[in-house]
């Protein structure tokens, strides 16, 4: 079994790009990091100018031609934006509905995906084309009628309004059922004839299998929640329960045309999703390795 | 199991239907007793209007407790149309803009007011707007308007006569670009105009000047000079063209207040923003001042006729789901709210209440505010036209005029086709339909 | 006659237990769906054949929004737009996510820190992004047009601010701005190939590019369905980048169906309507949906 689910030795895949010989190996060793390079360099210029329009004025954010550089870096934009906020109560909140919706989602969404991909039952894939066909449905169209609903079970403006919406998302159930669909049925079968139940064959081999897609969900729920704007704007009235998203924005709104302050709080939004994802950006890849081994 | 699917979804239809069918007996967002009230607002803790109102109408009426409900500042509406689809909006809530009031009062969500704005003064602008088929929905409580704000430093610096009241349009183009060359000249990176990116800074003041203009005639050949004019203004670069403001997100406070333009047409709310600005130090400091805003024609400039312009009026409205025991209260506070009191109290924290007669001299003791004869005039006297006239067809037709503005400004259409497009468009996809 | 009556039961029962143990494992994630997501969207097929005002009373009018939408130009733009859109992100981005995940997928120094780059743009505000890539594509100052004309173009495009490069700008950032999140869930795709496979490929003399075709490909294929159907749907529903860029111009040349449903339904109070047009798009979605899942389907049983 454990070889069975080795995954692919890294050096393999490194291959595709490089020829057998150890010499052009190198040259393209050092090609792959300058276009590395050159396409990070890319890919954190907007934020580049985030954290720079941070320490501005507020007038000198939009401008032409652009200013790269502050003139003078504005530190009090961060002191400000955290003595005029409410942002440990903000922060509290978006934690917390964080941890929630990211726990059930990978929780139920794995769950419903092994029915999915794994047990074999009539209407399975209208079942299926139903979870899908509400993605394709853009969230604006549908958004009051939900409203209208919550309000009826006296959920909106509270925190269970926010769990409740993002919590039970397609998404989840559609990645971990094409994540399951790739683990071969024999391992399956064999588990069964060794007398193991559905519920035990998820919880000892597909939950360890698929601690790469695991990880990605956690990550995905968690940027998507801690990121949502439009979810809170509608649903969450009273400034207690505000989100950082929410928070910040209003907060931005009442300081009429504080362009800086908008980029502090950006700033400041993201932060924490960056170090999350620091952290757990190695279970994607080295992750799967050490579970392999394992099972 | 695919039937019972079905029945199930059917079953599940049936139930929410009926759930959202029967919303309106919804129980209304207001406190306990008959003497609690509650009001949206937004942005409290920086807007100011909606506290002050309370506590002027607290000093006379003591016993009535009014509770404030706070909006997204940004997203008013579609919180507010969340709210009273669900039953849960507040007793009384702000008209924040005029298209949205179309939505609400053909909603059956506004209560009528006809009794209130029957004992109001005729100085209160902006009420006839909130009138339909003889009956009125909302009572104003502020009436900006658009006016010429233009920076008496840079002025002074390239010796151009300064605007005095008596302007047109081609006035206002020969300054701007007069400014621009004598700026330029003495090493200066100003330049004569800022024209904000929005619609309503080309298509507001032809609207209310043009003579017979109406928007639902389909007929809008009355904007092309107003865009010749803008386009020659841009080419002569006497004003940053429209793309370049957009790709840049330029920001109209710091066009102005940075001292990027000498001369900007905006809303009379930018003087308390351009105040404080200047007082925080967001602004440069420098002497300011407002004029009327260019007009068409001769017959309607100079200080002994009233300048022609345009801007929608801010009002409330009463929520039908309120209690039927608190709507004289409410109504008193609509009142209030619209009449020489509550003016004052506006006015103190540089807000244009609806009444400006009755403030036209304590707004200028507020510090920053320029004090000169012209911006006085300017301030008290205008003919203020609404943006967006209420009716069924203003929101899409505006639509259709925005997709006008960028094509014409970005120059991706000459204007004499651009208009024909957006009447085709007009009749085809709004009139006609 | 007995015994394939019991054995008849037999399936049967096996059917039962089966149905019974997948509704086990639907049902925790199924009730929440279903109440909130699926009930409101069925709502929103009623409403589509009503003129509705949003405040409770909706009023039957048949297929008349439907019958509308045929006539009305705009509709169309839109719609042209939407696919014009879709029609270069989808490939686009699939194929640059692919290549990222394959390059970073190795235990290479400094990868992880490239992985973690890559996301960035998922990450970072969208107002950030819209300003940084405008100012980027500013026709007179930006510094995308500064190297064109460096080599030789002498009328660079408008990109946002022209009827003709609006497009194409922002397929450019929407692809730059997703590869990020697609990479990562390719990442994940390819920690489910065997390494063996890639070893016999390598005993049998396959190179890379063989191997590329003959295993990774392959092996990807869940994930690669995942991948198309998540970016389909969601590339038809592009909504936030555009309003944030262009809004729809200029004139009408980046409106899309997502853009043209809030301003039908929210600026002119037409929610019938907007349901009406919002139908259309589901269907588009669905449709293309259900013929990628049949195609792979097909290819399962291959």
């Amino acid at each position: 079994m454990s070889t069975l689910l080795q995954p692919a030795p890294p050096g393999v895949i490194e291959e595709l790009g490089a020829g057998p010989r150890r010499r052009t190996r190198g040259v393209w060793r050092v090609l792959g990091y300058l276009a590395l390079a050159v396409a990070a360099v890319a890919v954190l210029l907007p934020f580049y100018w985030m954290i720079m329009s941070s320490l501005k004025t507020n007038n000198d954010v939009f401008t032409i031609p652009i200013k790269w550089w502050p003139d003078e870096p504005v530190w009090s934009n961060y002191a400000d934006i955290w003595a005029k906020s409410d942002m440990t109560t903000w922060l509290r909140n978006t934690v917390l509905l964080s941890a929630a919706v990211t726990l059930l989602q990978v929780f139920t969404g794995s769950f419903a995906a092994y029915g999915f991909a794994k047990v074999r039952f009539p209407g399975r894939d209208v079942l299926f084309l139903a979870y899908i066909g509400t993605l394709a449905v853009p969230w604006q169209s549908y958004m009051i009628p939900q409203f209208v609903m919550m309000s009826k079970f006296h959920l909106t403006d509270t925190l269970w309004s926010i769990i409740a919406l993002q919590a039970f998302g397609p998404i989840g159930v559609f990645l971990m059922k094409q994540y399951y669909e790739s683990v071969p049925d024999e391992l399956i079968d064999a588990a069964r004839i060794d007398g193991m139940s559905e519920y035990g064959i998820y919880r000892r081999i597909m939950l360890p299998l698929s601690v790469p897609a695991l990880a990605s969900l956690t990550l995905i729920t968690l940027v998507t929640t801690w990121n949502d704007y439009l979810g809170p704007l509608l649903y969450l009235r009273s400034p207690d329960l505000w989100t950082i998203q929410l928070g910040l924005k209003s907060f931005i709104n009442q300081y009429n045309a504080e362009h800086a302050l908008i980029m502090t709080g950006s700033v400041l939004s993201v932060l924490p999703i960056v170090v999350i994802f620091l952290l757990g950006q190695r279970y994607f890849v080295e992750g799967v390795a050490t579970t392999g081994l394992k099972g | 199991m695919k039937r019972s699917i079905a029945a199930a979804l059917g079953a599940a239809t049936a139930i929410s239907l009926v759930l959202t069918g029967c919303s309106g007996d919804g129980d209304s967002g207001s406190g306990s007793g008959s003497n609690t009230l509650t009001l949206a607002g937004w942005s409290l803790a920086t807007t100011p209007e909606f506290k002050t109102l309370v506590d002027g109408f607290r000093a006379v009426n003591p016993d009535v407790t009014i509770e404030l409900k706070e909006y997204d500042a940004a997203n008013y509406d579609t919180q507010m149309i969340a709210d009273l689809a669900a039953g849960k909006a507040p007793d009384i809530y702000v008209q924040k803009t005029l298209k949205n009031f179309y939505t609400y009062q053909t909603g059956k969500q506004l209560l009528d007011v006809s009794d209130v704005a029957g004992k109001l003064g005729s100085t209160v602008a902006g009420l006839p707007t909130y009138q339909v088929e003889g009956k009125t929905y909302a009572i104003p409580y502020r009436q900006d308007s658009w006016v010429l704000y233009w920076n008496k430093a840079l002025f002074a610096q390239a010796g151009v006569k300064p605007p005095d009241g008596s302007w047109t349009w081609d006035d206002y183009v020969t300054a701007a670009k007069d400014v621009t060359t004598k700026l330029k000249a003495k090493g200066s990176k100003a330049v004569g105009a800022y024209q904000h990116t929005w619609q309503s800074t080309v298509q507001g003041f032809a609207l209310a000047q043009s003579s017979g203009a109406d928007l639902t005639s389909a007929d809008f050949a009355f904007l092309k000079p107003y865009y010749e004019r803008s386009v020659d203004l841009q080419t002569a670069g006497a004003q940053v063209s429209f793309g370049d403001a957009t790709t840049n997100k330029l920001t109209y406070q710091a066009q102005f207040g940075k001292q990027q333009a000498a001369m900007m047409v905006m809303g009379t709310w930018y003087m308390a923003t351009l105040r404080s600005q200047q007082e925080k130090g967001d602004a440069d400091k420098f002497e300011w001042g407002i004029a009327p805003a260019p007009q068409q024609t001769k017959a309607t400039t100079g200080t002994s006729a009233t300048p022609v312009t345009f801007a929608d009026p801010t009002g409330l409205g009463i929520n039908p789901a309120i209690g039927e025991g608190k709507v004289e209260t409410a109504k008193q506070f609509l009142a209030y709210a619209a009449g020489p009191e509550a003016a004052k109290a506006l006015a103190a924290i540089a807000i244009t209440p609806a009444d400006t007669t009755a403030v036209k001299d304590s707004f200028f003791t507020i510090s920053g505010v320029p004090t000169d004869d012209l911006s006085k005039f300017t301030f008290a006297s205008h003919d203020t036209k609404p943006e967006n006239p209420v009716g069924k067809y203003t929101a899409p037709l505006q639509n259709i005029l925005n997709d006008l503005h960028s094509a014409v400004l970005s120059g991706s259409k000459p204007i004499d086709a651009a208009i024909t497009e957006a009447q085709d468009r007009a009749k085809n996809e709004v009139i006609g339909k | 006659m007995t015994t394939s009556h019991v054995a008849g039961r037999r399936r049967g029962r096996l059917v039962w237990r089966n149905t019974a143990v997948g509704w086990s494992f639907l049902l925790p994630n199924f009730a929440g769906f279903a109440i909130l997501t699926l009930v409101p969207v069925v709502l929103l097929f009623y409403y589509s054949f009503t003129e509705w005002n949003i405040f409770g009373g909706s009023t039957w009018s048949g297929t008349a929004n439907f019958r509308q939408l045929w006539n009305d130009s705009s509709f169309w733009t839109a719609l042209r737009n939407t696919f014009y859109y879709a029609v270069f992100h989808i490939p686009l981005t699939i194929a640059v996510s692919l290549s990222l995940a394959l390059l970073l997928n190795r235990k290479l120094r400094g990868v992880a820190f490239f992985r973690t780059v890559a996301f960035f743009p998922y990450i970072t505000s969208i107002v950030a992004i819209a300003q940084i890539w405008n100012m980027l594509f500013s026709p007179g100052y930006g510094p995308v047009n500064e190297i064109l004309r460096a080599i030789g173009v002498d009328n660079p495009p408008g990109w946002t601010t022209s009827a003709d490069w609006s497009m194409p700008a922002v397929i450019i950032v929407g692809t730059w701005r997703d590869m990020g999140y697609y990479m990562l869930l390719f990442l994940a795709g390819l920690q489910t190939i065997r390494a063996e496979l890639y070893e016999a490929a390598t005993v049998d003399g396959a190179g890379p590019w063989q191997r590329f075709r003959a295993v990774t490909l392959p092996g990807l294929r869940p994930t690669t369905f995942f991948i198309t159907v998540l970016l389909t749907i969601n590339s038809f529903k592009i909504f936030d980048l555009i309003l944030v860029m262009t809004d729809g111009g200029p004139g009408q040349s980046t409106l899309v169906l997502s853009q043209y449903i809030f301003q039908k339904g929210f600026e002119e109070n037409q929610y019938g309507y907007a349901s009406a047009v919002s139908i259309v798009l589901f269907a588009i979605c669905f449709l293309v949906t259900i013929v990628q899942f049949l195609v792979n389907k097909r290819r399962d049983t291959a």
